[in-house]
């Protein structure tokens, strides 16, 4: 990867970039402007195209927030509020942070331990492989509240049923990577492991395990955003528990769409981040494979 | 000396009751919303000590918009809940027994807050329109309301058409409804909030419609009633409640600073806690027995409400030992 | 002759289990523990069921396919009757769980309500958001390839995109597009569109340099290269996204629904019914959705298979 190959990316997403908030800037005049002209059409009173345009990026709830009232608010609640506070969002980031990981943990597990499972045993895969494609059809994130519910009843609450749901959306990415992956394997290793009689224990650690890596990262890196998902979704009926899925659902029940803005763009940056750790730890790990 | 066997029995036994609520006897508390003032009287109990001065280690597990109480209830993931008549009731019929132990709010805060620039001035002019409403066991009232008016709510010609309204009252900003549904303690500020004045809306009070039902109210089980100790720790726990709401009711402003206190999400601004105090004050039951007597013609007038509505059953039978004054007058002999 | 022996046994007793979980009045388990062991016997032998069925399956020929279907049928099965057991055995009230029996009854009876709830979320928002969703991801796609520039802008943003928990803007969508299904359609077409965007461009880019040298040779023409070798590489990549996004859809237009509905679709119906506590209408709701999902899924599954029946992954090399 050259210089020039960065500078020519960095153009690229930083043009992209701008172009996206100009258009921003736009809709938000649109939407915010057409609220505005309604208000005042309902009175009676009359209205002029400059006055609507200086207006639409300072009403107090607007349909879509500028750009810059959503960057104020994160400043706002990020930088110049404590952490311990329940107005920051690093807060709540955090709260959101530890069941997502919960949950991708236990997810990651469940995902490897069931292909690990599907691979070596005929009758496993050919009893558990469709159910394992059907459950995500399951609206999961639609029964969520009743999921925190009936765990509630048997005593589980807080983190617990949170992560159990980024687990149920988490496990099925790393499953179907790690059948594809586990089953990766050179045929001609494969069969050179065959002709020294190896057990499937010992193909399993010394073949099939690095042939599965690079497919294990790829999925790891849909679980994850999977799990902040279902994380998200988790704190929704939970709504005053805090969380980034409290803040969207009491930002959306008082009408604060800045807030509910901020809360998006903050789980945005989070999953990117934790995206690019995934990724951070791909390649350290395959580097040592060489040829990465 | 058959008298000092028996006062020595009964001595032993008092001790022994003593010693067990020195150790706190716990207590789980589902409310019916997210931490608002709706609820100031519990958290000041709280805050204030209250429980704990009756020897109750209590739980308040806050509620949202898909957290049924009565489905906590039944879970056994709370021992009391907040929750309105209607849904009680209903939930009731389903064969889940569910009690009224004692009713917090004398009246109803719902209404329905309407445009008047969408020509709705009395019910008559609801033919046609779209009207935003709560569901999520919060529909019962609004539905009895329109088949006592004789609208038909599916939506066919000449009915009213209904939207499920979200949590807040966008929909009367960006003109989706000719209707919302607010609560006077709550909402219905909100559309203030948004911009509006009142005397660009109409305001129909279930109240003055005569279609009011009973809201919060305190909800146990049967089987809590049929066991002698939880009563016990039921009418401690009603006293405390009691108390916590006649000082939140005195003192409006620091309860709700106390309310934002043990609000996690930190949405809560302390200007509309404050008036939402204010407004919740002027609903609080002022039974003549004392605050949490659940007046048995009030009880009779929601069930007659809600079985009046013959398009969309939301009780089909005159409901059986749906409350209870035990607990209530045993609060009120301590 | 040891395994049919279990076999057998284990017909035996998963017919004994039924007729308990049907004779005996509920919270037979909170009076007999000890019924318990039937049940786990009962499990511990169905797996010699299932092997024997996988083995049938080498046969080949008719009975090959059948152990493919029953296989997991009999897998399902036993599920079910275990959810059953439980639910009766410790009579769990039916606002926590209700027993698969009364989850088909009760859609057998509220078949035109479950029909009209699917109309509005499935036939209209679901196909609709899905359907633009993926043919712009597509479309997109194909400029993206051709300009490096765009490729470069877009796909960072793509991914950035795809870590939105895009359920969060369902309220905004609402408030702009309006209560009924096009706000769901919408949800749906942002959930879809990233995920057919970033899989395709990855296809179209998985081109053999070999076959592009070839295709050189014989002076191709822009169209020509796209059709005869861009694209039908691509498939794999293309249906591995339209598959993953019929179940997202789906998910996405009912936990859409939450937001604010008119009275009718699937979401409206699960969160409404649960206020009602009519558990057996909500979970005979997901049931509908778990059906409808499955449905997508597996004739996208199909169509794949014959349209890239010369791909290596689909004629099956296996180890």
């Amino acid at each position: 990867m050259s210089g020039q190959w960065y500078k020519q990316q960095w153009l690229a997403v930083a043009t992209m970039f701008i172009l996206l908030t100009i258009i921003w800037y736009l809709a938000a005049l649109i939407l915010n402007g057409n609220q505005l002209i309604k208000n005042l059409e309902r009175r009676q009173q009359s209205w002029s195209y400059s006055q609507i345009i200086s207006e639409a990026y300072a009403v107090k709830r607007p349909a879509l927030p500028a750009p810059h009232q959503v960057v104020a608010e994160i400043y706002k609640s990020v930088f110049q509020t404590k952490v311990t506070s329940k107005r920051s969002l690093l807060y709540h980031a955090q709260i959101t942070l530890n069941s997502t990981l919960l949950g991708f943990v236990l997810g990651s597990l469940l995902g490897i331990a069931i292909a690990i499972g599907i691979v070596h045993n005929r009758t496993l895969e050919a009893s558990l492989m469709p159910w394992v494609i059907a459950s995500q059809t399951i609206p999961i994130l639609a029964i969520a509240p009743i999921v925190v519910v009936v765990l509630g009843a048997i005593n589980l609450t807080g983190l617990i049923p949170k992560a159990l749901i980024s687990m149920y959306l988490s496990f099925f990415p790393v499953t179907i990577g790690m059948v594809k992956g586990l089953r990766a394997a050179d045929k001609m290793h494969m069969e050179l492991m065959l002709t020294y009689n190896a057990s499937a224990r010992q193909i399993f650690w010394k073949l099939r395990w690095f042939a599965a890596q690079p497919y294990l990262f790829a999925s790891l890196k849909v679980a994850i955003a999977s799990s902040l998902v279902g994380a998200i979704v988790g704190e929704l009926p939970t709504g005053a528990q805090g969380g980034l899925g409290s803040r969207l659902l009491s930002g959306s029940y008082y009408g604060q769409t800045v807030q509910i803005w901020s809360a998006l763009l903050m789980s945005a940056l989070l999953g990117s981040l934790l995206v690019w750790l995934v990724g951070f730890t791909e390649k350290r790990m395959l580097a040592r494979r060489g040829g990465q | 000396m058959k008298k000092n066997l028996v006062s020595l029995v009964a001595g032993t036994v008092l001790m022994a009751s003593s010693m067990m609520t020195l150790a706190a006897d716990k207590l789980t508390l589902q409310l019916k919303w997210v931490t608002q003032a709706q609820f100031a009287g519990y958290y000041v109990a709280l805050d204030k000590g209250f429980y704990k001065e009756e020897g109750l280690d209590l739980t308040i597990k806050p509620g949202g918009p898909d957290i049924a109480p009565a489905q906590v209830l039944a879970g056994g993931g709370a021992d009391v809940i907040v929750d309105w008549l209607p849904s009680a009731l209903a939930t009731r019929e389903k064969g889940l027994p569910m009690v009224n132990i004692a009713q917090i709010y004398g009246k109803s805060g719902m209404m329905l807050t309407c445009l008047k620039s969408s020509g709705i001035e009395t019910p008559k002019d609801f033919a046609g329109k779209t009207l935003g409403v709560w569901f999520y066991g919060n529909e019962y009232p609004f539905l009895s309301w329109m088949s006592k008016l004789g609208y038909a709510t599916d939506g066919s010609a000449d009915g009213v058409k209904v939207l499920k309204q979200g949590f807040n009252v966008d929909p009367l900003f960006q003109g989706q409804a000719d209707c919302v549904s607010t609560m006077t303690y709550n909402e219905y500020w909100q559309v203030l909030d948004g911009g509006m004045t009142p005397d660009e809306l109409t305001l129909f009070k279930y109240e003055d419609e005569g279609v009011a039902t009973l809201e919060d109210g305190l909800y146990v089980l049967q089987k809590s009633l049929d066991d002698p100790a939880m009563v016990t720790k039921l009418a401690k726990f009603l006293k405390a409640s009691v108390k916590g709401w006649e000082w939140a009711k005195a003192n409006p402003k620091e309860a709700a600073l106390v309310v934002l206190e043990y609000d996690d999400t930190g949405a809560q601004t302390e200007e509309h806690q404050i008036r939402m105090m204010t407004e919740v004050a002027k609903l609080l039951s002022t039974s003549s027995k004392g605050m949490g007597y659940l007046d048995p013609a009030a009880y009779q007038r929601t069930v007659d409400v809600l079985l009046g509505s013959a398009s969309t059953p939301v009780i089909t039978k005159q409901p059986e030992g749906a409350y209870s004054h035990v607990v209530f007058d045993k609060a009120m002999a301590m | 002759m040891l395994s049919t022996i279990r076999q057998i046994a284990a017909v035996i007793l998963i017919a004994l289990q039924m007729s308990l979980v049907v004779t005996l009045e509920n919270g037979f388990y909170n009076r007999h523990m000890g019924l318990l062991a039937v049940l786990i016997m009962a499990l511990l032998l169905s797996w010699f069921l299932l092997s024997g069925l996988t083995r049938l399956s080498d046969v080949g020929g008719f009975r090959s396919r059948v152990s493919k279907l029953s296989v997991p049928l009999i897998f399902a099965f036993m599920l079910l009757l275990v959810w059953q057991s439980l639910v009766c055995g410790f009579d769990v009230p039916l606002v926590l769980l209700p027993a698969p029996t009364l989850i088909v009854t009760a859609a057998w009876h509220n078949l035109p309500l479950l029909w009209a709830d699917f109309q509005q979320t499935y036939l209209k928002a679901v196909v609709a958001g899905y359907l633009i969703g993926c043919g712009s991801g597509f479309l997109v796609a194909r400029l993206a390839v051709r300009s490096q520039f765009l490729q470069n802008g877009l796909l960072p943003f793509g991914n950035f995109m795809s870590s939105i928990p895009i359920v969060g803007i369902a309220p905004v969508m609402v408030m702009w597009f309006g209560f009924d299904w096009p706000s769901k359609a919408a949800v749906v077409v942002i959930m879809t569109f990233f995920p057919m965007l970033i899989n395709t461009v990855a296809g179209l880019q998985s081109v053999d340099p070999l076959h592009a040298d070839l295709m050189r040779t014989y002076a191709a023409k822009k169209s020509q290269i796209f059709f005869k070798n861009q694209l039908p590489q691509a498939m794999p990549f293309i249906f591995n996204a339209l598959k993953l996004n019929s179940t997202l859809a789906l998910i996405g237009a009912i936990v859409a629904e939450f937001f604010g509905t008119p009275i009718v679709g699937m979401g409206f119906r699960i969160s409404t019914e649960v206020g009602r506590m009519n558990m057996d209408m909500v979970w005979a709701t997901i049931l509908v959705a778990a059906l409808a999902g499955s449905a997508s899924y597996g004739a996208l599954s199909l169509l794949e298979r014959m349209i890239t029946f010369w791909h290596p992954s689909i004629r099956g090399v296996k180890h």
